[in-house]
C-alpha cells in the first residue's frame, strides 16, 4: 500500500459506530421527535454496514496478523479482536434494519438507534481490550445503554421491570467484576494482561489472586449469562423488544465470550494457573451447569420468546465449552477456534429466531406455542427461515450450526475433555424436543386462531432472509470461516 | 495442459448425463419437442462417448506414461490426520477399454431401444432413455473414477438405475418387486463396501488407485516392510488386517456381479424391458464388480486367502448357476443363469491370478452376451412378447439375422472355437490350471469351472434348437412379428464382434505357432508400472506348475475345454435338434425340482428374513420398546420434572437472584478454593 494508514485507523469498526452515535444524536438534537424511521434507522445501517466491512477489510487484508497495540498498551487489535467486530457489527445490522418495522409505532426512535450504535461501540471494544481497565470500561459501555434499551417500552410494564432487573444485576456484576479487578490488581501491581501472568508467581497471595481471578470470571458470566449469572437473562430477553433481545443474546453474549477468551488466555495463561488457580475447572462446572439448567428449562416453557431465551443460556454452555477444554498445549487453538466460529453461527441463526418472533409480535400473533399452530400457512418464508434456525440450532446439518457444534465438539474431544463434549451431545437432543415444538406447531398443527396478517415488513423480512441466507451458505462456505477462526484463536494462544 | 481427448474425458460422462437432464426435463414440460421420446438425444450423446473413448483410448496408447490422472478436491481434511476426499479421471488402457466397451453396447442398446420400445408402442418413454442416460452417465464415471470413494457413489447411482429401469413397468406386479429385490441384496453387498471404503481411509488416509501414494502400493511397501505406516485396527497385523478391507470391498463385488450366495437377484431383473437387460444385467452393471477387483488388483494380489476365495467363489458360481440354466423355460432366464456363471469365470480367473485372461473375458462376454439379450429381445418382439421358449420353435427361417447373430453369440458363449468366448474362456481355465496345479484349492476352483464348461455348452445349445429349430410349436411361432433395422443393426455388429473379438488374443496359437498374437496383453502392459499386467503377475502368490511340458500344458487345457463344450452341445444336438422336441430334463425327476427352483436359494433367503431376521429384530424391538426407550423417557420425564423445578427458581424476584447469584459465586470459590490448596 502505498499510503500507510495512522495507528488509530485499526480502530476503524470501533471509530464508525461512534460517529454514528454521534450523527443520531444530531439529528435527534436537531428535530427532537422526528418519525422519520428512514433517516433513523438508515443511519443506523450503513454504519454497521461500513463497520461490518472495515472489520472484514482489515481481517482479509491480513492486518490483525501482526497485533498492534494502541494507547500505551491499553488496546490491542489483531485477527481476535477483528473477528468479533465483524460478528457484532452483522449482528448490530440486521437488528437495526429489522427494527425499522419493529419500532413503528413508538417513540424515542432518535434515542432508540443511538443507544444500540453506543452498545455496539463498547461490544467492539471488548475484545480488543489489553487491560482490565479498559475491559471494565468497555463492558460497561455495553451494558449501560443496554439497560435503557431494555426499558425502551416505556409504557409496557414488562419491558420495564425486565429493565429495572437487568440493570440491578448488572449493577450487583458489575461490582464483583471491579472487586476481581481490585483484587488481581493488588497482587500484580498493573493492569495490563500480558503484565498480570506473571503475578501467580508471587508467594502467598495466591489466595487474594484467586479469588480475584473467580471474581472477573463471575463478572464475565454475567454478560454470557451464564448459570448463576443468568437470572436476569429470561426476563430481559422477555420483557425486551424483540430485535434487543436478538441483540442482546448474540452480540452481547458473542462480546462476553470475546473479552473473556482474550483475558483468561492472556492474563491467566492455563499453564501457569492450573496448579494453583485451576480457573478451568470452574469454567468446566460452569460450562456443564449452564447447559444443562438452560436447556432443561427451556424444555418446560410455555412461551416461545422465553423458550428462546433459555436456549441462549444453554448455547452458552456450549461455548463456555471452548474455554473450559484449555489445558494450554497445541489443542488450545482448534478447540477456541471451534468457539469463535460457533459464536459467529450464533450470531446468524439466534439472530434470525429472535427477529422471526419480533415478526410475530409485528402481526400480534400471541406468545404461547400453541399461537403459532398453523402460521406456515399465511407466512410460508418465514416460517422456511424459522424452521432453519430452529434447526440450525438444534445442530442438524442443514446449515453451519452443525460444523459450528461439530468443531467445537471435537475440539474438546481431541483436548481429552471428552465428557464435556457428552453433556454436549446429551443437552443437544434435548434441545432438538424443544426446537421441534415450534416447527411442529408452524407446519403441523391447525391453526387454532384467525391470523391478522395484514402486511409483510420489508425490513424484517431482509434481516430473516439475511440472517437464512448467510446461515444456510455458511456451511458450504464454512472453510473460510473456520480459518479467520483459526487465525482468530492462534492470535491469543 | 494434457492432450486434447485427456482434456475431453469428462465429457464421456457428461455427455450421457445431458441426454438424460434432456429426456427429463423436456420429458416433463414439452414432451411433444422430444424426438422418438428422448432416443435421439441418447444415441447421440452415447455415440459421442464412444467416440471420444475411442479417441481417449489411443492416447492412451500413445502417451509415454500410458495414462492420465487428475483430480480435484471436493472436501477438504482440516485438522492434523485429515484427508481430501477427491473427485479424478484415471484413463489407463484397462479404464478406457471399459470405456469403449460400454458405450459401444450403450449406443447399441439405444438404438435397439428404437425397435424394442418405441415401435412397440411403449409408454414412459422419457422415463425410460433417462434412466438409461443416468445409468450410462454413472456407469462411465465409475469406469474412470480415481479413487474407491468416487467409484462407491457411482456404483450406487449405477444401482439406482438399475432399480429405476428394472420396475420401469410399474404397474405390474412383477417388476416393482424384482427391482425392490434387485435393491436390497446389492445393497446388502454394497453395506460391506461402504464400510471397505472407510476401512480404506481409516488404514491409509487414501483411496487412490494410482500414484505412489494410492493405498495398494501404500500396502505393498507395509507388506514389503518398506517404511511406510499404516493404522490397523481391531488389533490385526498388517496382512489380516487388508485381508479383512479385502474381504469388506468383496462384499460390494459379490452383490453387483451377482455372484454366490447373493446371485439371486438378478434372474429376478429379467422383468425390465430386455434392452435393459442387455445393458445393464449382462454386458455393464454387473461387470462393474468385476471390474472393481480387476481396477485395485495390485491390492488383492497381495492377499493370497482373499484371492482363493475369489476363485473358489467363481468357480463355484460358474458351476452352480449353469446347472439351474439347463432346465429354464424362458429364454431370458437361461440367458440370466448364463450371465451369473460367466461372471463366475470372471472371479475365478482374477482370483487365480488370471488379470489379463480375467479382463478378456470380461469384454469377450460383454459382447457375446449383450448380442445375446438383445437377440432373444429380437425373438421377444416376433412372439409378442411370449418369453417362453416351448412356445417357439422354427424360427431360423423366419428370422434369418437375428438366428445367425445369435448362433454367433451361442457358439461363442459355449465357447466353441474360434469364437470369442472360446480363446477368453480357455484362457482363465488355463490360469486355473497351471497356478492351481500348486495349490489344491485353485484345482478344486478350475474343476468346478471345467465341469461347468459342459453344462454351458449344454443349455446354451438347448435354447438355440428349441428357439431356432425344429418345427414351431404355436400359431405366433408360425407367424412372427418382423423386426426393423433398428434391431438387425446392434445385432450384426455384435454378432460380428462375438465372432472376432477373441482374436485380440489368441494365447494357445501364440504358444504352438510363436506369432506373436497376444494384443489384448500388450494393451494391459502399457500402462504405469504399478497397473501392468506384469507387475500383478510379479505380485500374485502363486506358482506356475505345469503337465509335462508349457506346450503340452496349453494344448491339453484347451483341447479338454473345447471336448467338453463340444460335448454339451452335442447333447442338446441329439435331444433337442429334433421337429417336436420333448421335454427329456422331466426325466431328471425331483432333481429337476431342486434345479427349476434355482437349489431354494430364494427360498432360503426368505427363510433367512422371515425365520432369523424377523424373531431377531422383535427381540431388538422389545429391547428397544423397553429398556432404551424406557431409559429415554425416563429421562426425558425427569428433564422435563427438573425443568419445572429449575422454572421454579426463576421467582421473578430480584432479591431471590442477587441471592442465589452469589451464593452460587461463593460455593463456586471455596470448592476452586479447597482444591487449589489456597486456605
Amino acid at each position: 500500500m502505498a499510503y500507510q494508514l495512522p495507528g488509530w485507523a485499526a480502530l476503524a469498526p470501533t471509530l464508525t459506530f461512534v460517529a454514528a452515535a454521534l450523527v443520531l444524536f444530531l439529528i435527534d438534537s436537531i428535530d427532537p421527535d422526528s418519525e422519520n424511521r428512514a433517516l433513523l434507522a438508515g443511519t443506523a445501517t450503513v454504519g454497521s454496514l461500513v463497520a461490518a466491512g472495515f472489520a472484514a477489510w482489515f481481517l482479509i487484508a491480513g492486518t490483525g496478523e501482526e497485533p498492534f497495540t494502541l494507547y500505551a498498551d491499553s488496546l490491542v487489535v489483531d485477527s481476535m479482536s477483528l473477528f468479533f467486530a465483524f460478528v457484532f457489527a452483522s449482528v448490530t445490522a440486521m437488528v437495526v434494519v429489522a427494527s425499522y418495522d419493529y419500532m413503528r409505532d413508538h417513540s424515542y426512535q432518535g434515542e432508540y438507534y443511538a443507544l444500540v450504535m453506543l452498545a455496539a461501540t463498547g461490544m467492539t471494544l471488548m475484545p480488543a481490550a489489553n487491560s482490565l481497565a479498559v475491559v471494565f470500561i468497555s463492558l460497561e459501555l455495553a451494558s449501560l445503554p443496554s439497560y435503557a434499551l431494555v426499558a425502551i417500552l416505556k409504557k409496557n410494564r414488562g419491558s420495564v421491570e425486565a429493565g429495572l432487573k437487568y440493570f440491578l444485576i448488572g449493577a450487583l456484576s458489575s461490582s464483583i467484576l471491579a472487586y476481581g479487578i481490585s483484587l488481581v490488581y493488588g497482587v500484580s501491581g498493573t493492569l495490563l494482561l500480558p503484565e498480570i501472568a506473571s503475578a501467580v508467581e508471587i508467594e502467598g497471595l495466591t489466595g487474594v489472586l484467586g479469588i480475584g481471578v473467580l471474581m472477573i470470571l463471575g463478572g464475565f458470566a454475567f454478560k454470557t449469562a451464564s448459570v448463576p449469572f443468568h437470572f436476569w437473562a429470561p426476563e430481559a430477553y422477555e420483557g425486551a423488544p424483540a430485535p434487543i433481545s436478538a441483540f442482546l443474546s448474540s452480540a452481547s453474549k458473542a462480546a462476553g465470550f470475546a473479552v473473556a477468551f482474550r483475558v483468561f488466555t492472556v492474563a491467566f495463561p492455563v499453564e501457569a494457573y492450573v496448579a494453583t488457580i485451576d480457573w478451568v475447572l470452574a469454567v468446566q462446572i460452569l460450562a456443564v451447569v449452564t447447559m444443562t439448567l438452560g436447556n432443561f428449562a427451556a424444555a418446560t416453557q410455555d412461551t416461545v420468546k422465553r423458550m428462546l431465551a433459555y436456549s441462549s443460556v444453554g448455547h452458552a454452555g456450549y461455548a463456555l465449552i471452548a474455554l473450559a477444554s484449555l489445558t494450554g498445549t497445541g489443542s488450545d487453538q482448534f478447540v477456541l477456534g471451534g468457539g469463535m466460529a460457533h459464536l459467529l453461527v450464533y450470531g446468524f441463526m439466534n439472530t434470525g429466531a429472535f427477529l422471526f418472533v419480533a415478526l410475530a409480535e409485528y402481526w400480534s400473533v400471541g406468545r404461547t406455542f400453541e399461537d403459532y399452530n398453523g402460521l406456515a400457512k399465511q407466512a410460508p418464508f418465514a416460517c422456511a427461515a424459522m424452521t432453519l434456525f430452529m434447526f440450525n440450532l438444534a445442530g442438524l446439518p442443514v446449515g453451519a450450526g452443525f460444523m459450528s457444534k461439530y468443531f467445537l465438539f471435537a475440539g474438546a474431544v481431541g483436548a481429552g475433555f471428552w465428557w464435556l463434549t457428552a453433556v454436549g451431545a446429551i443437552n443437544s437432543a434435548l434441545s432438538l424436543y424443544y426446537y421441534s415444538r415450534v416447527v411442529k406447531a408452524m407446519w403441523i398443527e391447525e391453526p387454532t386462531q384467525e391470523f391478522a396478517i395484514e402486511s409483510k415488513p420489508v425490513g424484517l423480512y431482509a434481516a430473516i432472509a439475511a440472517a437464512a441466507v448467510v446461515t444456510v451458505l455458511l456451511l458450504p462456505g464454512f472453510g473460510p470461516v473456520w480459518a479467520f477462526a483459526q487465525d482468530a484463536a492462534a492470535a491469543l494462544v | 495442459m494434457a492432450a486434447l481427448p485427456f482434456e475431453l474425458a469428462p465429457a464421456i460422462a457428461a455427455l450421457p448425463f445431458v441426454s438424460f437432464l434432456i429426456a427429463l426435463l423436456v420429458g416433463a414440460f414439452a414432451p411433444r419437442l422430444l424426438p422418438k421420446g428422448g432416443a435421439i438425444p441418447g444415441i447421440l450423446a452415447t455415440a459421442g462417448s464412444l467416440v471420444l473413448s475411442v479417441w481417449a483410448a489411443v492416447a492412451v496408447w500413445n502417451h509415454p506414461d500410458g495414462m492420465y490422472h487428475d483430480s480435484i478436491t471436493w472436501v477438504a481434511g482440516v485438522g492434523d490426520a485429515a484427508f481430501d476426499l477427491q473427485f479424478g479421471i484415471l484413463l489407463d488402457p484397462l479404464s478406457t477399454m471399459m470405456l469403449v466397451i460400454v458405450s459401444l453396447v450403450a449406443v447399441l442398446v439405444h438404438v435397439f431401444s428404437l425397435g424394442y420400445m418405441n415401435d412397440e408402442g411403449e409408454t414412459g418413454l422419457p422415463r425410460y432413455y433417462a434412466g438409461l442416460g443416468l445409468f450410462t452417465a454413472s456407469m462411465l464415471s465409475f469406469v474412470f473414477a480415481s479413487n474407491l470413494l468416487m467409484a462407491f457413489m457411482f456404483f450406487e447411482l449405477v444401482g439406482l438405475c438399475s432399480w429405476l429401469l428394472i420396475g420401469f413397468w410399474f404397474r405390474e406386479p412383477g417388476p416393482p418387486s424384482a427391482a425392490k429385490k434387485a435393491f436390497l441384496v446389492t445393497r446388502f453387498g454394497d453395506y460391506f463396501f461402504l464400510v471397505g471404503v472407510v476401512g480404506v481411509f481409516a488404514t491409509f488416509g487414501t483411496t487412490a488407485f494410482v500414484g505412489s501414494e494410492s493405498f495398494p502400493i501404500l500396502a505393498d511397501q507395509v507388506l514389503a516392510g518398506e517404511g511406510a505406516s499404516v493404522t490397523t485396527f481391531l488389533g490385526l497385523d498388517p496382512q489380516a488386517w487388508f485381508s479383512v478391507l479385502g474381504l469388506l470391498i468383496l462384499g460390494g463385488v459379490i452383490g453387483k456381479s451377482a455372484q454366490f450366495p447373493l446371485h439371486t437377484w438378478l434372474p429376478d431383473a429379467m422383468e425390465g424391458p430386455t434392452p435393459v437387460s442387455a445393458l445393464i444385467h449382462a454386458a455393464t452393471m454387473v461387470a462393474a464388480g468385476v471390474y472393481l477387483v480387476a481396477r485395485i488388483y495390485g491390492f488383492y494380489a497381495l492377499l493370497p486367502q482373499v484371492m482363493a476365495l475369489i476363485a473358489l467363489v467363481g468357480g463355484f458360481t460358474a458351476l452352480f448357476a449353469a446347472t439351474m440354466g439347463v432346465v429354464k423355460r424362458e429364454i431370458k432366464q437361461v440367458l440370466a443363469y448364463s450371465t451369473i456363471s460367466q461372471y463366475g469365470y470372471m472371479m475365478l480367473g482374477l482370483g487365480a491370478g488370471g488379470y489379463v485372461a480375467a479382463t478378456f473375458h470380461l469384454m469377450t462376454h460383454a459382447f457375446f452376451k449383450a448380442l445375446l439379450f438383445l437377440g432373444a429381445g429380437s425373438v421377444i418382439i416376433a412372439m409378442h412378447h411370449n418369453e417362453n421358449m416351448w412356445d417357439m420353435g422354427g424360427l431360423k427361417e423366419k428370422m434369418p439375422v437375428t438366428y445367425y447373430a445369435f448362433l454367433s453369440g451361442s457358439l461363442a458363449l459355449a465357447g466353441i472355437v474360434p469364437f470369442s468366448g472360446f480363446w477368453s474362456k480357455d484362457e482363465v481355465l488355463y490360469e486355473a490350471l497351471v497356478h492351481g496345479l500348486e495349490s489344491p484349492i485353485l484345482l478344486a476352483a478350475y474343476a468346478m469351472g471345467l465341469l461347468a464348461v459342459f453344462f454351458t455348452g449344454f443349455y446354451t445349445f438347448r435354447m438355440v434348437f428349441l428357439t431356432f429349430h425344429g418345427k414351431p410349436r404355436t400359431d405366433t411361432a408360425r407367424d412372427p412379428h418382423a423386426v426393423g433395422w433398428n434391431v438387425k443393426v446392434p445385432l450384426v455388429v455384435l454378432g460380428t464382434l462375438a465372432a472376432v473379438a477373441g482374436l485380440v488374443n489368441m494365447v494357445p496359437v501364440a504358444e504352438v505357432t510363436g506369432i506373436h498374437l497376444e494384443f489384448l496383453h500388450d494393451w494391459l502392459d502399457a500402462g504405469p508400472e504399478a497397473l501392468t499386467a506384469h507387475h500383478y503377475a510379479d505380485l500374485i502368490p502363486y506358482a506356475s506348475g505345469e503337465i509335462g511340458s508349457p506346450l503340452l500344458t496349453v494344448l491339453l487345457s484347451a483341447g479338454v475345454s473345447l471336448g467338453l463344450a463340444l460335448s454339451g452341445a452335442g447333447a442338446a444336438w441329439l435331444l433337442y435338434d429334433v421337429p417336436e422336441p420333448i421335454r427329456h430334463t422331466d426325466r431328471l425327476g425331483r432333481v429337476k425340482t431342486v434345479l427349476f427352483n434355482n437349489y431354494y436359494q430364494d427360498e432360503f433367503q426368505v427363510w433367512l428374513a422371515n425365520g432369523v431376521t424377523l424373531p431377531l429384530a422383535r427381540v431388538a424391538d422389545k429391547f428397544d420398546q423397553g429398556v432404551i426407550d424406557g431409559v429415554v423417557n425416563g429421562v426425558s420425564s425427569v428433564s422435563l420434572f427438573s425443568g419445572g423445578r429449575i422454572k421454579r427458581i426463576q421467582t421473578g424476584v430480584v432479591s431471590n437472584y442477587a441471592f442465589l447469584l452469589t451464593m452460587g459465586l461463593v460455593v463456586l470459590l471455596v470448592f476452586i478454593g479447597v482444591t487449589g490448596g489456597w486456605f
